[in-house]
């Protein structure tokens, strides 16, 4: 179990007082029997489980900002909580914190086709925003793989990408506007319905924030005109080298694909077994690559991919030429983690980006940890932004697997810094990272962070024990350090 | 007061350190074409960052270029340039609306500033593009935040914050952004005599094509002189024209303009091709039709849809609508009457109005950013804390206590 921060007894000794003020305000959304709370005691990341101290489902800003309001006066941490898809641990519970689950503010709350854009509560999911507008002939771009069940609420947390972010960008660029609830209950406005809002750029720090600066209950999206036209095709080759090459190549030529994702041959082999979608069975890597825009450009983004991948050597192109095969050629892609989780009862899915021409090596390096470790790892890649997803096969009731898989994680993840990357490309730190946040930042860059967590929540009390390596009181990070040892002009009056 | 120009970062540390202990405030410049742009500062020394240049790094197959925050704007697009690569936030040098010359604006000056151009419609702002930076913050500590891959969610999103932030969070001193291949063609249609409310209404109809048109804006009658692409491109005298352009590779391009041409046939349209195209769009992001004159500026973002209600309502005689009616350029007096009437507007409709060019004393009279309500400017406050809690960075420059 990861470092979290220790329960304070004397909140749990007030367990039933709180649930009954909590009822105040939220009548019928408060749950504080631990057989239900079970229902809630863990994300998407199940290797870890607590139950929380109760659960609160406000249906209203207003509730959330009273809550918000009494947990402030009350010191009760809270954590935020959307569907509980996050992979890395950022809506584990914690024994002496209110879950704050949002899934009942679940309305679109307008659709404003001529300014391009819906205004949604956060409990809303991914897919349905699409849904509401395809019939128009818009689309919300992002696309996490989770977008049936994840909330756009979580996805604001985590900046969430997906398969299409390499050309329509990352929740943060098709976000507008958010209405937020900070830790005091206080609510504030960032951006609108417009590019930006004049000030300081709050509202692109709290996107990917992990639930650590605010309460959103409100959100303003982008949305986009469909593309008319799209070509999904299916490139295979006989090593992963030549692959990476292609990727570089296409990039190089000023194309670029609406996606483009690798599968290593174990995770083919996976696949294949799982749902056979036909992919080459003697192939290395095989690159999904998909072009959408006005049909001349996808004819002719296609075919120059295609001779480009003959000319990197690929063993085979394939055209898709109908949806049917396209949903087809994808269906492997999408179903890597379920087929993964067929070969061993537990699965790791690291998130880590790295240079795309350092693949290769990385590749390499993780087949001898696999060796190493004695545990199955295949990878799946979202090669154009170099967004790395090992899935690492163990069983939880192997002693010993359960630490030997998390150490080949983070030995991964250290691999992926050291080559020039980042510990996570849209999972986030959760509490599964945390530790490793070092590898990338030195203590000064983390007490900058962890300085502008204070200014949005000097208690301390939003999502405790996340993301940070080590929790340390605001009064600790409210002062820079000063280099003669002491404290910078403690005396001085602060704005 | 002294002008200090460090080297380089350690320089940087060692001056801002220096700083701190003897709370001397400085102003950030670089080539200091934007000096009058935000509230007037009265600082006791001048940071010049102007020698820490150069490109540190640039791949092009990753798509990934990294330079210190000094490099003028010309360097990297040349840069860029010969990979037939761009930013793709049509980074933009202002020094035109201050009497400055341009070529000079640096890469940190952009950021700080976030001066993009026409671009922003399709492509978002500055802060949509900075993956990375260095920075020293008011407790002179060089700190280094995101990083040098698109995909990111390690700890929080600091270069966006860094962006628009009018060196008032830190000096910045290292950038990467991630760049994008230059589409191979240009073009663009231009709807002639077209009447403010038609023309932005036009924009707002190609803004839902699937085109993603990279230039969407709109010249009433009297602003088509003022433009020195328009004059030459024959337009000078059309009442009122709106500007639609779009980007591709060469038979996508046929495909697009026929699109265009087809969704507004009864029209009059001309076409105009890749150099005038761009050369016009070039002007209207940087406000260059109101350069030539000495004029007081306002720019005003507003949900696309208010655009007309709100340049009605904001009683100028002379301005004009870039990405899609979002960013409206006024030419309006920068007195008190202007500064509430354009608050009534922002509070109606959503958005922001900002003080681009006026005197000193006007600028530091008036709201020159946006007002924050007390919430928000409370938050404001504590997050330049978290970076500058002495204030010795660009302070009241764009909020008297930030």
């Amino acid at each position: 179990m990861p470092l979290l921060p220790e329960p304070d007894k004397q909140i749990l000794s007030r367990r039933e007082e709180i649930a009954a003020h909590l009822r105040t305000i939220v009548p019928d959304g408060v749950i504080a029997d631990d057989v239900t709370l079970t229902a809630y005691d863990s994300d998407a990341l199940t290797a870890y489980r607590q139950i929380p101290l109760m659960c609160v489902l406000p249906k209203t800003a207003e509730q959330v900002s009273a809550l918000l309001a009494y947990s402030a006066r009350e010191n009760i941490p809270i954590v935020p909580r959307g569907a509980g898809t996050s992979l890395s641990g950022g809506a584990l519970p914690l024994a002496d914190a209110i879950l704050l689950s949002l899934t009942r503010m679940n309305k679109i709350l307008e659709i404003d086709l001529e300014n391009r854009c819906v205004i949604v509560q956060p409990g809303v999911t991914n897919a349905s925003i699409t849904r509401a507008v395809e019939g128009d002939g818009f689309y919300y771009a992002p696309d996490p793989s989770s977008q049936i069940a994840c909330t756009i609420g979580g996805n604001v947390a985590e900046n969430s990408g997906g398969i299409h972010c390499l050309k329509y960008g990352l929740t943060t660029h098709n976000l507008l506007g958010l209405k937020l609830i900070l830790p005091d209950g206080e609510c504030v406005r960032l951006g609108g319905k417009q590019v930006g809002d004049g000030g300081l750029d709050i509202l692109g720090v709290v996107a990917g924030s992990e639930g650590l600066l605010g309460v959103v209950t409100e959100i303003t999206l982008r949305i986009l005109p469909c593309p008319p036209a799209m070509r999904t095709m299916l490139l295979a080759y006989k090593s992963v080298a030549e692959a990476a090459r292609t990727v570089g190549e296409i990039f190089a030529a000023g194309i670029i694909p609406a996606a483009l994702e690798f599968m290593d041959r174990r995770c083919i082999a996976a696949v294949e077994d799982f749902c056979a979608p036909g992919y080459p069975a003697d192939a290395e890597a095989i690159l999904i690559c998909e072009v959408d825009g006005m049909e001349a450009e996808v004819r002719d983004a296609a075919e120059r991919i295609a001779k480009l991948a003959c000319k990197t050597g690929a063993s085979s192109v394939h055209k898709c030429h109908d949806d049917a095969e396209r949903d087809r050629v994808w269906s492997g892609r999408k179903a890597a983690f379920a087929a993964m989780g067929r070969v061993k009862p537990d699965m790791l899915c690291m998130d880590g980006t790295i240079p795309r021409r350092e693949l290769p090596r990385v590749l390499n390096e993780i087949a001898a940890m696999s060796e190493r470790y004695g545990l199955g790892c295949c990878n799946v890649f979202h090669a154009g932004d170099g967004n790395l997803h090992p899935l690492i096969v163990f069983d939880v009731m192997n002693p010993g697997d359960l630490e030997r898989a998390e150490n080949f994680g983070a030995e991964i993840l250290k691999l992926c810094v050291e080559v020039g990357g980042v510990l996570s490309g849209e999972h986030g730190i959760g509490v599964e990272k945390k530790a490793l946040m070092g590898e990338m930042f030195s203590d000064a860059d983390l007490a900058q962070q962890e300085r502008l967590k204070c200014a949005f929540d000097t208690r301390g009390l939003l999502n405790p024990g996340k993301v940070f390596p080590t929790l340390h009181a605001c009064v600790e990070q409210g002062h820079m350090h000063v280099h003669d040892g002491k404290l910078p002009f403690g005396h001085l009056p602060r704005m | 007061m002294n002008r200090i120009i460090p080297k380089n970062e350690h320089e940087l540390v060692d001056a801002l350190r220096a700083a701190a202990a003897a709370r001397r405030q400085c102003e950030l410049v670089s080539a200091g074409t934007k000096r009058n742009l935000g509230r007037p500062i009265e600082a006791d020394d001048i940071l010049d960052l102007s020698k820490m240049s150069g490109v540190v790094s640039y791949e092009p197959d990753e798509l990934i270029f990294t330079a210190k925050a000094g490099t003028p704007l010309v360097e990297a697009m040349a840069a860029l340039a010969e990979c037939n690569q761009m930013l793709a936030f049509s980074p933009t040098d202002w020094a035109m609306l201050y009497g400055k010359e341009r070529g000079y604006a640096t890469l940190g000056g952009i950021v700080g500033t976030n001066a993009s151009g026409s671009r922003k419609v399709k492509s978002g702002n500055v802060r949509d593009h900075l993956i990375g930076c260095r920075f020293v913050n008011g407790g002179g500590e060089a700190i280094k935040a995101g990083g040098r891959v698109v995909k990111n969610v390690t700890g929080f999103d600091l270069p966006k914050i860094m962006c628009g932030a009018h060196g008032t969070l830190g000096a910045l001193t290292e950038l990467t952004f991630r760049v994008v291949p230059t589409p191979a063609r240009a073009a663009a249609i231009a709807i002639r005599d077209c009447t403010p409310i038609d023309g932005l209404s036009l924009l707002r109809k190609a803004a839902g094509l699937p085109l993603e048109p990279t230039g969407l804006a709109y010249l009433p009658s009297a602003m088509c002189s003022e433009s020195v692409a328009m004059i030459a491109s024959d337009l000078a005298h059309t009442n009122g024209v709106a500007l639609i352009r779009v980007e591709g590779a060469e038979d996508t391009m046929i495909d697009k303009i026929a699109r265009l041409r087809n969704t507004f046939s009864k029209l009059d349209i001309v076409t105009l091709e890749d150099e005038t195209a761009s050369a016009l769009f070039d002007e209207i992001g940087s406000g260059m039709p109101f350069a030539r004159s000495d004029t007081d500026i306002w720019r005003l973002s507003v949900p696309a849809t208010h655009a007309y209600v709100a340049a009605s309502e904001s009683e100028a005689q002379f301005w004009y609508a870039d990405c899609a009616g979002e960013s409206l350029w006024l030419a309006l007096p920068a007195s008190r009457d202007v500064d509430e009437r354009l608050r009534n507007i922002t509070a109606k409709f959503g958005g922001h109005a900002m003080l681009m060019r006026a005197n000193k004393n006007a600028r530091a009279r008036l709201d020159t950013f946006e007002p924050e309500p007390p919430a928000r400017a409370a938050l404001s406050r504590a997050v330049k804390a978290a970076f500058d809690p002495l204030r010795i960075l660009n302070p009241g420059r764009m909020y008297e206590e930030i």
